[in-house]
């Protein structure tokens, strides 16, 4: 296999340069916050957590989407970073409605693990306090907007995985929402095949069983990446 | 090194915070060796007088909490923000996704146990809600914030024996964050 030389955090690497900087960090256990990303599905740097410095580009870059080329020089935790990852974990908080004593995702979710990353201690921004609906109409499973991050992992995982596409996107800026089919209640869905994937891809409560109460959430994002995996051995 | 006098107060929470503070159990005596606590639910006294250090539970929900938070300003020389209602309004705050309004009919007038003359109290001597539930922190100057539903007691102790120190406490680095 061809390699190319690239410095990470002054450290020197030999890697395959049909690598992103964020597999080449995650195989090399260099650290890098992420939110949108999950293994097995393409990657689109939406949340903007994965921002690297590189050399003689002035532009902060997300880690996600960025291929290595030969002699890149990328720094992962400098100062400026920091100070975006702990801006962007804020937003996260103050767009919509989190409140984690009476979530579903208390204890085992990825958005509150990232604020004690970032060591995010209370929230600079005014909160939007926007009115989200909560959409019960599937016979198993709740999606609250209330706690949708935008990551849309859950839109990736039906399409790409699944094959179903029943989830999508509507609208732009605050106003943006995951919506089911055309904008129908998901239980109406007719591409839905109850399979669960969005669940576990959701990284906080948003997706979740109706069968668990406050706390109860388990979800295993990672059985989605072995799942990639397995299709990858067969071919 | 003189005593040091602690204050805490109750606003818009549920008093878990308390409950948590009180969960620190013999340790209090070592709090007790530092300061003084000259008000507090679990004690007696009206007016929050002059101290060194206030911990304030709950979010700003009224007229008269708003009124509160700007006397205990001037008298706190440190203000804490004591728990997830004081520093992101948490499960007082839910009430800000819909009017004001309506949140008090559903309580007071259509709530299914009411009888058909409910309506919502406004005697004079009563607060008045406001229409959004503030966290501390956009109401006045906060110097320090514990987070946490309710946070926990090692962590409550943590920070107040710094405090009671004169050492700045930093729950970051301590891995002592905690929200919900």
């Amino acid at each position: 296999m061809n390699t190319i030389p690239i410095t990470i955090n002054d450290k020197k690497l030999d890697v395959d340069p049909a690598k992103t900087i964020l597999e080449v960090c995650r195989e090399n256990d260099i650290e890098i916050l992420t939110m949108c990303h999950l293994k097995g599905i393409i990657d689109i740097g939406a949340c903007r957590l994965c921002l690297v410095e590189i050399e003689g580009i002035n532009k902060l870059l997300s880690a996600c989407t960025t291929k290595v080329a030969a002699n890149m020089v990328v720094k992962t935790s400098t100062e400026r970073i920091k100070k975006y990852q702990r801006i962007t974990a804020e937003l996260f908080f103050a767009e919509r409605n989190h409140v984690c004593s009476v979530c579903v995702a208390n204890g085992k979710c990825e958005l509150q693990q990232l604020g004690y990353k970032v060591e995010m201690d209370h929230i600079r921004y005014p909160h939007l306090f926007p009115h989200c609906e909560v959409d019960t109409s599937h016979p198993w499973y709740v999606m609250d907007h209330n706690r949708c991050i935008m990551c849309t992992r859950c839109v990736r995982v039906c399409n790409e995985v699944e094959g179903a596409h029943n989830w999508d996107v509507m609208n732009r800026g605050h106003q943006v929402r995951i919506i089911s089919d055309f904008n129908t209640p998901w239980g109406e869905s007719i591409t839905c095949t109850s399979c669960g994937k969005c669940l576990h891809a959701c990284p906080t409560g948003a997706i979740w069983p109706k069968a668990i109460v406050q706390g109860q959430l388990e979800k295993k994002p990672e059985i989605i990446s072995e799942l990639m995996e397995k299709r990858k051995m067969k071919l | 090194m003189s005593k040091k006098k602690l204050g805490t107060v109750w606003l818009g929470g549920c008093s878990g915070c308390h409950m948590s503070l009180l969960d620190i159990d013999e340790r209090i005596l070592e709090v007790a060796k530092l300061a003084d606590i000259v008000k507090s639910p679990v004690v007696d006294g009206k007016e929050m007088p002059e101290v060194d250090i206030a911990l304030v539970e709950g979010a700003i929900t009224s007229d008269e909490h708003y009124r509160e938070l700007l006397h205990i300003r001037k008298q706190a020389k440190t203000l804490i923000a004591f728990g997830d209602c004081a520093v992101m309004t948490n499960v007082t705050g839910m009430r800000n996704y819909f009017n004001l309004k309506d949140v008090l009919d559903t309580a007071y007038v259509n709530a299914i146990s009411n009888d058909k003359e409910g309506k919502v109290p406004d005697h004079p001597s009563l607060l008045k809600l406001n229409e959004k539930v503030l966290p501390l922190q956009e109401v006045v100057k906060v110097d320090f914030v514990i987070p946490g539903c309710p946070p926990d007691a090692d962590t409550i102790f943590y920070v107040l024996f710094e405090f009671l120190n004169d050492r700045l406490p930093d729950l970051g680095k301590a891995k002592k964050l905690k929200y919900g």
